[in-house]
């Protein structure tokens, strides 16, 4: 996931941005204008927008949206308060263990989701918990992996330091192991909440009966392409929406760390 | 563990710090080339330290200064022998010994003044409180106006500084310090060692340093401990008897700074020869300590 630095809104860059972004939709406005074969399979930005408004007005978007972002947020949570005591556990208190088990969740973290997929169907129908459990599966990777990875990476002289002080269990946990592990913890998480978005519409459109992935599917089969191209659009702008909040939270949680190139 | 039964739990004494009889015993891994065995860090070191002194540890990497100064900490135990704070026995940490850790140890995502009031929060003193301190130890180490400033955006100096505030602010009587000037450039070390010895005058610690540096050392201590390694022994203590204040006076250039440093610098020369015998024995690999700052 790339990790934008951090530039002013009003920018020059930012203006470049913007005029990049304002030719592409003149240029998608026009092209199905041209007619042919474009007009068939292209829906120009005004279509797109009319659709959208439609889909909002008769509350199916909404639906659609809360039922996705509902599947995601479970199966996400789930992973995190599955993978983060875990992470703890193995990357600090039991590293023999964590080295004996690593090669199994390393082929686990590996398992093809989609493969998978199948069987969750087979276990939970095409039920929520079978989205859920897709949902987990691609999240409990990253942030089991890179939470370990994170607490390992702790530099023993800042625990060291804290003890010297004196520092009980309980403090040094959220006064130091914590903090210190938390730019792992939040690629983690990062990684986790990205691919949890991508996986859930893949999902949604091979077993749902609802929510945006069901939503470009269904619309492919009836060959509405304006509702195609609806659906992508809200999923697009849900993708920027939740990777900006993450390099927000990021930029909160995490300005601490030392960003300059030589480090 | 041998030793922990034997010793006493308090001794009569005027010393701040007693150091008896302290040997400690790494016990090595089996290594692809060599059985488990054990190496000796330190043995026998015998020591006291007068309340407001300041006794600086001079030895070649590898003689177990770090090591004697964990077991001053509290964070690790002694094979036998123990360390006595004003009578008693240390058993593990305590905020009435303050360490300058070797490297600065700074939490980086706390700020200089959030790193300064972290033995404060330990110790549960309430907030306004805690802000009064601080404000009062970055004052004292010269960082007034980089209280909200991260440890990445502060030079080596400016972090050594943050870090002896930290140790300074919980108010320990004892601090102990562990190279914490080998990082710096020569000048800001000078104008470091300045500041320690006027800070030392105001608040009147016992400190306990280490360093490398022989001209450090007759600098700052009112006696020097030589360390010799292989095992790490006390070798000799030399008394430095040069007039204080040592700051802002030419002291470096005394000629009875020179003679000390030059007596200093031969018992660290003449360190018993058998002791290159034994380096045949232990790998010099593993005779200097993976920390080490040559
Ligand atoms: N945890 C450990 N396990 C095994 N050996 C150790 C351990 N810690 C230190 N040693 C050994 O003990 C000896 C003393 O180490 P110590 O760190 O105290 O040296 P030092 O005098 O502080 O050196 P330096 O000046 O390089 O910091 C070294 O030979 C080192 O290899
Ligand atoms: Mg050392």
């Amino acid at each position: 996931m790339p990790t934008r630095a951090f530039v002013s809104p009003w920018s020059l860059s930012r203006w470049l941005d913007r005029s990049s972004l304002l030719l592409f939709f003149a240029a998608w406005e026009l092209a199905p204008r041209a007619g042919g074969l474009l007009e068939t399979f292209i829906a120009p930005p005004s279509v797109v927008l009319m659709t959208l408004w439609e889909l909002l007005l008769s509350g199916e978007l909404c639906d659609h949206v809360t039922i996705s972002l509902g599947r995601a947020i479970a199966g996400f949570t789930g992973a995190a308060l599955i993978a983060l005591p875990l992470g703890f556990l193995l990357g600090g208190n039991f590293r023999t263990f964590e080295r004996i088990v690593t090669p199994v969740l390393r082929f686990l973290g590996q398992v093809n989701p989609f493969s998978l997929f199948p069987l969750f169907i087979i276990l939970f129908g095409i039920s929520e918990l079978s989205k859920e459990a897709m949902i987990f599966w691609v999240c409990i990777w990253p942030i089991l992996f890179n939470t370990i990875t994170g607490v390992k990476g702790i530099d023993p002289l800042l625990v060291k330091s804290a003890r010297s002080m004196g520092t009980g269990v309980v403090p040094l946990f959220f006064k130091v192991i914590l903090p210190a592990a938390s730019p792992g913890i939040f690629t983690g998480l990062k990684m986790g909440a990205g691919t949890a978005f991508f996986m859930l519409i893949a999902a949604e459109m091979i077993g749902a009966s609802c929510g945006l992935g069901w939503l470009v599917w269904n619309a492919q089969i009836n060959f509405q392409i304006p509702k195609l191209f609806a659906a992508t659009v809200v999923i697009s702008v849900l993708g920027m929406i939740l990777n900006m909040l993450l390099v927000t939270l990021e930029r909160r949680l995490l300005g601490w760390l030392d960003s300059s190139p030589n480090h | 563990m041998a030793g922990v039964v034997d010793v006493p739990q308090q001794i009569q004494t005027d010393a701040k710090i007693v150091v008896k009889a302290i040997t400690s015993v790494f016990h090595l891994k089996k290594t692809r080339t060599e059985p488990a065995r054990e190496f000796i860090a330190l043995k026998e070191i015998n020591l006291e330290v007068k309340k407001g002194e300041f006794l600086v540890l001079v030895g070649p990497s590898g003689c177990g200064k770090s090591t004697l100064l964990d077991i001053l900490t509290g964070l690790a135990q002694p094979t036998s022998g123990a360390v006595y704070i004003d009578g008693n026995k240390v058993t593990g940490p305590a905020l009435d010994r303050g360490i300058v850790l070797q490297g600065y140890a700074l939490f980086p995502w706390r700020t200089v003044r959030q790193n300064v009031e972290f033995g404060l929060e330990i110790k549960k003193v309430p907030k306004r409180e805690r802000r009064a301190i601080s404000d009062n130890f970055i004052h004292l180490v010269g960082l007034d106006g980089f209280a909200d400033r991260f440890p990445h955006e502060l030079s080596g100096g400016m972090k050594q500084r943050v870090a002896i505030a930290r140790a300074l602010a919980y108010d320990p009587e004892v601090l102990l310090m562990d190279e914490p000037f080998a990082a710096v450039d020569a000048q800001t070390r000078e104008s470091l060692q300045d500041e320690l010895l006027r800070i030392w005058e105001a608040t009147g610690k016992t400190i306990l340093f280490v360093t490398h540096s022989i001209e450090e050392a007759v600098f700052l201590g009112d006696r020097v401990a030589v360390l010799t390694p292989n095992p790490g022994t006390l070798r000799e203590i030399v008394k430095i008897d040069l007039p204080r204040p040592r700051h802002n006076s030419d002291t470096r250039s005394s000629a009875e700074f020179g003679w000390i440093r030059r007596k200093i610098w031969e018992l660290l020369q003449n360190a018993p020869h058998e002791s290159r015998h034994h380096l045949n024995a232990v790998p010099v690999a593993e005779a200097i300590s993976p920390t080490a700052s040559l």
